[in-house]
């Protein structure tokens, strides 16, 4: 890794941390929604759950261009943001970690809900009937019985938020140090003369960088599942 | 009966729906020959409203693709089918013309253009543009919305410009990179962007921006239009195409659009 040139440590730091920060603020929205759906029978339920599998189906640039929409300076969440709160997020990397975040959603959703629905009720139902109240409950057995599916998610929705481009490039444009992560720089260097080798070196980190996501995810899942088998024996 | 029967069938009933679709979409007008454009985006409403022309009488169907001449000119670079290419600027060209990849015979410019300083229609920005104007105190804590300087021809004639005036090195930092030019033109039409440097066409098209200034011609290299045929398209039609992009009366058409018809 020291054969990288200042740039390309910029551009991938740069996209991790974006990613990093849209796995952040929406992993406590994920675990709520997911447990919601495992557990929980609503009316609406499957509107919900429908809203929440959008962004896997639309167009990316569908997303970007409503974030630019609603969130720009111009639009109606965005000059509230600005009026009241000083915050901006429009051509800003805080900008590009929300477009990752909602690309990445789903996908976190899914996995902490899957692993939530094989949990034994009884379990809980258990913990329930010994008094334990429902946040207890919540935090004690179905959050570390769920680590599994959560780890997956995080770690599924982190290498989507490194990929993601469309809702990016629409949202927050293209501006190097600020919001040209991995995949807007590949793009960049495919559209200048003589881009090629650079864009072939981009895409070398891209894949390292996305190899080394699932690794990490395998190996934290095994660790995970080892911990809570040999809890349950 | 053959076990696959009812797969059959449903497969004949499919076929059929589509042969009659295909059908129903042909109806339409049917055209002799097919030419695919390649052009920059800048060339968007005027092209179209030229092809018009062109279309019916020639009998040739015209297919334009419109992005920025450096996203078009490396797809033609890569294979892409391509029979003409109207690039924003000598540049991409060039490039074609030194990978052998475009008909250097059938190469002529077809009209210039002007920059422009832009704001949202709204707003109410004054400035004249000289040496070392206050463009990065007009910014605010905004930011500039151009083309990507690094490749897209609208973007480079930019940065000219703002290097010749001496203002560069103050708003480079502070930039807005569409991937094309229409690109920019839309975060300050949407006022996202307080201020933009687009082709003076492009604020033409566009009713929610104003032009606040326009920089002079010698701040920035000669902004022409080359246009030819790409090597390999032996489409005859293509020829027929550049001659009319020449004539008179589509000339009256990019006039229309606030292009300069080269003579």
């Amino acid at each position: 890794m020291v054969f990288l040139t200042p740039t390309e440590w910029e551009i991938l730091a740069l996209s991790v941390k974006v990613s990093l920060l849209s796995v952040v603020i929406t992993l406590p929205v994920a675990v709520g929604i997911a447990a919601l759906l495992a557990r929980v029978d609503f009316f609406g339920k499957s509107v919900v759950d429908a809203l929440v599998h959008l962004p896997l189906v639309l167009p990316p640039v569908v997303i970007g261009y409503f974030l630019l929409l609603l969130l720009g300076r111009q639009g109606p969440i965005g000059a509230l943001l600005d009026q009241y709160l000083g915050i901006v997020v429009a051509f800003r990397w805080t900008g590009a970690a929300i477009a990752c975040g909602i690309m990445g959603f789903p996908l976190m959703v899914r996995a902490i809900r899957l692993s939530i629905e094989s949990i034994d009720a009884g379990l809980e139902a258990a913990a329930r009937t010994l008094g334990a109240s429902r946040l207890r409950v919540f935090f004690t057995i179905m959050l570390p019985l769920a680590l599994p599916g959560v780890i997956t998610g995080v770690l599924l929705s982190f290498a989507r938020g490194l990929g993601e481009f469309g809702a990016t490039i629409t949202f927050v444009s293209n501006i190097p140090g600020e919001t040209r992560t991995l995949p807007l720089a590949i793009y960049s260097q495919t559209q200048i003369p003589n881009g090629d080798a650079e864009a072939m070196r981009l895409s070398i980190i891209a894949i390292v960088l996305s190899v080394l996501a699932l690794l990490t995810s395998e190996m934290l899942v095994r660790r995970a599942q080892r911990r809570s088998q040999g809890r349950d024996a | 009966m053959c076990p696959g029967g009812k797969l059959w069938s449903a497969l004949y009933r499919f076929a059929a729906a589509a042969t009659v679709l295909t059908l129903l979409s042909l109806h339409t007008v049917v055209y002799a020959q097919n030419v695919s454009v390649f052009a920059a985006v800048s060339l968007n409403e005027a092209l179209d409203e030229a092809l018009v022309l062109f279309e019916r009488p020639a009998n040739i169907r015209v297919v334009p693709s419109y992005a920025a001449s450096s996203a078009l000119a490396r797809q033609i670079q890569s294979g892409a089918p391509a029979d003409v290419f109207i690039s924003a600027d000598t540049e991409w060209m060039d490039y074609l013309a030194e990978r052998k990849l475009i008909d250097v015979a059938t190469r002529s410019n077809l009209m210039t253009n002007r920059m422009v300083l832009i704001a949202p229609a709204a707003s109410s920005v004054q400035t004249e543009i000289r040496p070392g104007f206050g463009l990065s105190q007009m910014l605010g804590d905004g930011r500039l919305s151009v083309a990507d300087p690094d490749s897209v021809p609208a973007g480079k004639y930019a940065k000219a410009a703002l290097m010749t005036l001496g203002v560069w090195n103050s708003v480079e930092r502070r930039l807005v990179r569409g991937e094309n030019v229409r690109a920019a033109l839309n975060f300050v039409a949407r006022g996202e962007a307080p201020l933009g440097i687009v082709y003076r066409t492009d604020a033409y098209a566009e009713k929610k921006v104003r032009i606040v200034a326009t920089f002079a011609p010698d701040t920035h290299p000669p902004i022409v239009y080359p246009a030819a045929m790409v090597v390999g398209s032996r489409v005859p039609a293509a020829r027929q195409l550049l001659d009319f992009l020449r004539s008179q009366r589509a000339r009256a058409i990019f006039e229309k659009h606030g292009f300069i018809a080269v003579r």
